[in-house]
């Protein structure tokens, strides 16, 4: 069963509040969240596509002074394209979250996709590695969500490292 | 198209990163809309190649998983001098994800590259090549920004001591 999409707190993310509010014919929004709250303030990553291309990236910590990194840029349709074949893949839309592990003091990790008329919004927590995913309820399920993720932000990293010439992370 | 673009590091109204105090009064680093975005300096339609700080990114779809950057850079070396090639893999299989990113110097290495090799076969798949970047749909146009005015965010009250002035910004 499809579970309703979950709206993040607007609190917590940069990019939550404009999913409707831009929405073209052909529906598909990805957007990734991992974060926590620790000694060196909110640190997080976060990342948005939209299916008109606009991309943007956000990266805080505090540590040794980092600052905020904001990104924006506009990929073509032919990435989108191989956005959405990647997701599409990987299987993830019919993934539960409902036995994965919960957020924790660690952090947690979101993942939200709109892609024709599904929309799934994933909440868990960090995901050390494999071993974590072994070890949980589903690890079937997890498995999906933590290779894809990190395909992902390879993808966002190569674009912003490509885009900018900086390191993202 | 010309091949000639400023690279504008933009800070939207009200939104000027080097005021420290006035970032700092509002209390997040989030604050606002100001997200970095190349410029191009031509008033090109949206959707048309953008360029990079660097370069000419062209985007290679359907890339067989057994390809290699050697044999990416024999077919597609031909139109230019290849600054950078990124051919992920896939983190389950370690084989290649499907997809390579290649950066030119040149638009016209960049746009001989899409033209001649998308829809030509490597290893017995079909490329797709497009560039990477495009213009945004519309520059000046702040739909879906505004949700990020006002916004506050716990966690890191301010603490932004030390952000230094973006680099390149003129």
């Amino acid at each position: 069963m499809r579970k309703p999409p979950k709206i993040s707190s607007p609190k917590t993310h940069l990019f939550t509040d404009n999913i409707f509010s831009t929405m073209p014919a052909e529906e598909f929004y990805v957007r990734y969240y991992s974060g926590h709250q620790g000694r060196y303030g909110h640190e997080f990553i976060e990342f948005e596509f939209h299916a008109d291309g606009r991309c943007r990236y956000a990266n805080n910590s505090n540590y040794r002074n980092d600052s905020l990194i904001k990104k924006e840029m506009t990929v073509s349709s032919l990435m989108i394209k191989e956005l959405k074949r990647i997701i599409e893949d990987s299987e993830i839309m019919k993934e539960d979250d409902q036995k994965w592990p919960k957020k924790n003091v660690v952090g947690k990790q979101e993942l939200e996709i709109r892609y024709g008329n599904e929309h799934v919004s994933f909440e868990t927590a960090k995901i050390g590695s494999l071993v974590d995913v072994q070890g949980s309820e589903d690890p079937e399920g997890l498995r999906v969500f933590y290779y894809l993720v990190q395909d992902l932000k390879c993808l966002v990293f190569s674009l912003i490292t490509l885009h900018w010439k900086i390191k993202p992370i | 198209m010309t091949d000639r673009y400023a690279i504008d590091l933009s800070v939207r109204p009200g939104e000027d990163l080097q005021d420290e105090e006035m970032a700092d009064q509002r209390g997040d680093g989030v604050h606002g809309s100001s997200f970095d975005m190349l410029r191009s300096n031509d008033d090109g339609a949206s959707g048309q190649a953008m360029r990079s700080i660097e370069g000419w990114i062209v985007l290679i779809a359907g890339v067989h998983e057994e390809a290699t950057e050697e044999d990416i850079q024999d077919k597609f070396g031909e139109y230019g001098e290849i600054k950078n090639v990124h051919l992920n893999l896939d983190r389950r299989t370690g084989y290649v994800k499907g997809y390579a990113l290649i950066e030119y110097e040149a638009f016209s290495e960049a746009k001989a590259a899409i033209d001649n090799m998308n829809g030509s076969k490597l290893l017995d798949q079909t490329l797709a090549c497009d560039f990477a970047f495009v213009k945004p749909s519309n520059t000046n146009d702040d739909r879906g920004r505004r949700g990020f005015s006002s916004r506050s965010r716990g966690g890191y009250n301010g603490r932004r001591s030390g952000r230094s002035r973006s680099p390149g910004r003129r």
